[in-house]
């Protein structure tokens, strides 16, 4: 066909879906950690925390995309064990190998949310401080073989997706966490009702 | 419902950033158009005459046919 030969359908498509993975990945760190320091309230917990999640799937599923579409890719021709195995790709295999392994990490970060309770409170935020080492060689992946990442641009792109969660990483370090506080019992009701009933009227 | 609205945001992300990478996108470089030249051919009666060249005319070659070598 005339339209493949022409336009490197499945190049395009590698770095589109990598992009919009590393935005997606960047909002569900920014988001956990907004969860964490509290500074969005506790009101919305349950929903942002639902978002965190969900959206680590969807990049996730982009992060396969940019996999498959570099796969398939006729001119890099990285074959999926390349795109599956770190350090099997045939060009530049160190920053790409931290690709793969942003990839697996957050496979294990999102499978996480599901056996949470099986595998307990401490290990899952033990494992949940993985996410800060998969945004890390994430970016570091982006930066050295990201094709939008070369240059000035690529710094300032970088930047633009560090500075929130480099904010809130010291947000969470400095912001004292608030001590649980233990459940008050709610006031008791009244067993009688009160005398105003029975007031004599106060005459004009 | 969350998902449902996390893949329409993913999708149209994917669209987005494809359309602007595929606008974007550096065109191959086409070859340079040929620029005529032109020759100073001087005569045997020492009369100069501008001759224009068109590089890119494909004009067929006048051969000649060398003569075999006489023996002997």
């Amino acid at each position: 066909m005339m339209v493949a030969q022409s336009v490197p359908v499945a190049w395009l498509v590698a770095r589109s879906a990598g992009l919009v993975a590393l935005a997606f990945l960047t909002v569900s760190v920014t988001l956990g950690l907004a969860l964490s320091t509290r500074l969005l309230g506790n009101k919305r917990g349950k929903l942002l925390l639902g978002w965190h999640q969900t959206l680590m799937w969807t990049g996730l599923a982009m992060v396969a995309l940019h996999g498959g579409a570099l796969a398939l890719d006729p001119v890099m021709r990285f074959g999926f064990v390349g795109v599956l195995v770190p350090g099997a790709a045939p060009w530049r295999p160190l920053p790409v190998a931290a690709g793969i392994v942003t990839g697996w990490l957050m496979l294990a970060l999102a499978a996480s949310f599901h056996v949470r309770r099986t595998i307990g409170q401490g290990r899952w935020r033990l494992m949940h401080y993985a996410s800060f080492v998969a945004f890390g060689i994430g970016l570091y992946h982006a930066l050295n073989v990201g094709t939008e990442f070369s240059g000035a641009r690529g710094l300032i792109i970088a930047g633009a997706l560090a500075a929130p969660v480099t904010w809130l990483v010291y947000a969470r370090i400095l912001i004292p966490r608030a001590a649980k506080k233990p459940p008050t019992r709610p006031a008791p009701e009244p067993t009688t009702r009160p005398q105003a009933e029975s007031r004599p009227a106060v005459p004009a | 419902m969350r998902p449902i609205w996390a893949t329409v945001i993913a999708t149209w992300s994917l669209f987005a950033v494809l359309a602007i990478l595929a606008w974007t996108r550096p065109q191959p470089a086409s070859a340079p158009q040929p620029i005529p030249g032109a020759v100073v051919v001087k005569g045997k009666n020492g009369t100069s005459n501008l001759v224009v060249v068109q590089p890119g005319a494909a004009t067929s070659h006048a051969t000649t046919r060398t003569s075999p070598v006489p023996a002997g």
